[in-house]
């Protein structure tokens, strides 16, 4: 039951606005560029496109989004949750309403973290004078629990089931046909780079890492190459399950590139204070204990040179590794 | 097989019922210490949350005692605490221990046959019928539902007492009497006696004491040394505290989840600011702050370890509560750095805080 409640807006005004605005011109529908828009924005833009809506997305994260965020946020939230809060309140004035994907689940009992499931509760609850919201939860076990999403929000915004129908196939159409991940080829030196999809693909958060590995002649592999069954499988290995699906898909990512040489070492970008990532980087460790880890955790207090000091020490490091032929573990 | 378990509040005296009824061998742990915080710390992973800092020093203890075997709850909600387990082995086997983990997930996620096979292996070397087995465990619940009454209404009836530190008193004393016997049948009497006990105490009713409700993440509410004995201070003050999270409440919480039938009122009351179950027991923080307005209290204490992922979105929330139904709420983050000083001060401060409001002219307009 618990897929068809529709919450809308606590906020006064947001009853039944969505209707009313219609009358008015096109929508304006405000979609903040943080957390997982990085990996579902094809899906959420050509929905609201072909939905016949006006999308305003906020610029890319700079330093005015991180400071709103900060101000808005609690103190306790990791810095993607701030990023998003700058986000929102960027773009807030600027739309008639606001998309706050509440993701619940993109596998079946596999969750994100708790803090995208109260995401808009958090959101309404720290940012004032917000427009109305779509809040509804996703999940995108299956096609059919996901329409029930779009369905929710095509009638919030008092579109006709048959254009909800025919946007939803052309989003995910989108989605499908969108590409993404970083496989460089041509490197002497590659690492996996591995964490949640928005701390990799947020070039502001994590100080152009991408970039400064290339310029360092070191090659980068992200996870989405690997095929969802492998992952599956070496996940299979551990005790339990892991529960968050960023967590059982970088582990068995790294554990996979690790023994099949894909990589010759891992860099785990890591937000302060990440519950899943708190456990992953220990799981990770554990099962490769003899391969090259860096850890590079980011928060809003991040000096870069610090960050451009570890990364070339261990660029250095690993080129160094490769030039001893009889590269052998101490350990044996 | 000697059993082990982390520590948990009043869960010991619990357990104590229920291997004793099971006639097994098992290891209390010592009571949580700085010195069990220290040693977990040492080992634990850095960012981990502090009731599995507390935990593996728990272990470890028990260890030097001879424990061999950890019973551990499960939980495959969003929150870290479903990981613990999995941590915590590789944790104690990387330390050179050889303990045994028996984890008791729900049966949704490791299947009803899996979770009957361990709790086979917890009870195997037992020699006592099905039947004694059966009963031993409604004696330990029995245990717990008494002993958490207990401890509920002598925190409520702290602010009415005319001996000052009369419930205190006599709470801790039912605490280290009921751990003197063996029997959970004496347990069970012993625990009604001071039940009795308490409703016979001198109380004044005239007395509009303060009221306190405790809220937040389940571990750190119900575990005293976590909260730095939030509660007993409170009841030294003479301040009246309700909390909702107890582990009778937790057991009868997941008996009746599979039906949709758990925690009704915390459920309604909470809808209108958090409407899904997240995790870890946000929507339960966010209910109890709604309920203990409703329930004429003067303010509500949230406390959570340092970096809990459900409680920082309760967190968010409560503010609007507080602005909402003129509450005021306080929140709390402890870890393992958390000063003692600086925490009380703040609990003094609230107090204070909540006794002046009382004498404003708006007060309860």
């Amino acid at each position: 039951m618990i897929f068809f409640i529709v919450q809308f807006s606590r906020n006064p005004t947001a009853n039944g606005v969505g209707v009313d605005l219609l009358k008015g011109g096109i929508m304006k529908i405000g979609i903040p560029k943080g957390l997982l828009y990085c990996k579902y924005h094809p899906f959420l833009t050509t929905f609201f496109t072909k939905l016949g809506c006006d999308v305003v997305i906020s610029e890319d994260t700079n330093k005015n989004i991180l400071d709103a965020g900060v101000k808005y946020c609690v103190d306790e939230a990791c810095m993607p949750v701030k990023i998003f809060h700058g986000h929102v309140a960027s773009i807030k004035d600027r739309c008639d309403i606001l998309v706050i994907p509440r993701i619940m689940q993109l596998w079946k009992n596999e969750y994100i973290c708790p803090k995208f499931c109260g995401l808009p509760e958090m959101v309404i609850n720290s940012i004032d004078n917000l427009p109305p919201t779509i809040s509804e939860p996703i999940y995108a076990t299956s096609q059919k629990k996901l329409y029930n999403w779009a369905k929710a929000a095509g009638k919030y915004l008092g579109k006709s089931n048959n254009k909800v129908r025919l946007a939803f196939h052309s989003a995910l159409n989108a989605q499908r046909d969108y590409e993404e991940g970083i496989f460089d080829k041509g490197y002497e030196v590659n690492v996996a780079l591995i964490g949640h999809p928005y701390n990799i693909y947020d070039s502001f958060s994590n100080m152009n890492l991408v970039k400064k590995l290339n310029k360092l002649g070191v090659g980068i592999v992200t996870g989405e190459f690997t095929h969802e069954d492998t992952l599956r499988d070496v996940a299979k290995k551990l005790y339990k399950k892991p529960f968050w699906t960023f967590t059982r898909e970088n582990y068995g990512f790294a554990i996979n590139v690790a023994k099949e040489k894909i990589v010759d070492g891992i860099i785990y970008v890591s937000s302060f204070n990440c519950g899943p990532d708190s456990i992953i980087i220990e799981l990770i460790k554990n099962s490769l204990p003899h391969f090259p880890f860096l850890i590079l955790k980011i928060d809003e207090h991040t000096g870069e040179a610090g960050i451009d000091t570890r990364i070339e020490a261990f660029a250095d490091m690993l080129e160094r590794r490769t030039r001893i032929e009889s590269n052998f573990s101490t350990h044996g | 097989m000697k059993v082990t378990f982390p520590h948990m509040g009043n869960i010991y005296i619990a357990v104590k019922a229920l291997f004793d009824g099971l006639g097994m061998d098992y290891v209390i742990p010592p009571m949580n210490s700085q010195e069990a915080l220290t040693v977990g710390s040492r080992y634990s992973p850095e960012e981990i949350c502090l009731p599995f800092k507390i935990m593996v020093g728990n272990y470890i203890k028990a260890i030097e005692q001879g424990a061999d075997t950890v019973i551990l709850t499960g939980s495959c909600g969003p929150c870290r605490f479903g990981e613990y387990c999995e941590l915590q082995m590789n944790l104690m086997k990387d330390l050179g221990y050889h303990l045994d983990f028996i984890v008791l997930d729900m049966p949704k996620d490791i299947g009803i046959k899996e979770l009957f096979k361990r709790i086979c292996k917890i009870s195997s070397p037992s020699s006592k019928s099905t039947y004694e087995k059966v009963m031993a465990l409604k004696n330990a619940i029995k245990v717990m539902d008494l002993i958490d009454e207990i401890e509920a209404s002598a925190h409520y009836l702290a602010g009415f007492e005319r001996n000052k530190g009369q419930c205190k008193e006599i709470l801790e004393e039912c605490k280290r009497e009921v751990m003197n016997f063996s029997n959970p049948k004496v347990m069970i009497e012993t625990l009604k006696d001071y039940r009795e006990k308490l409703k016979y105490i001198s109380v004044d009713i005239n007395k509009n004491p303060l009221k306190v409700a405790i809220i937040g993440e389940i571990y750190t509410v119900i575990e005293p040394f976590s909260n730095f004995n939030i509660e007993d201070k409170l009841m030294d003050y003479g301040v009246s505290t309700k909390r909702g999270l107890t582990l009778s409440w937790w057991v009868k919480n997941m008996v009746m989840s599979p039906f949709k039938l758990n925690s009704i009122k915390i459920k309604q009351s909470s809808k209108k600011y958090l409407s899904m179950a997240i995790g870890g027991h946000a929507r339960e923080c966010v209910g109890e702050a709604v309920l203990a307005k409703k329930e004429g209290f003067d303010g509500a204490i949230q406390i959570f370890p340092m970096g809990c992922m459900p409680e920082i979105v309760s967190k968010s929330i409560l503010p609007t509560i507080s602005k909402d139904e003129n509450f005021p709420i306080m929140s709390l983050v402890v870890d393992d750095m958390t000063g003692e000083a600086g925490y009380i001060t703040r609990v003094e401060a609230f107090i204070d805080l909540l006794e002046r409001r009382r004498s404003n002219v708006l007060f309860g307009s």
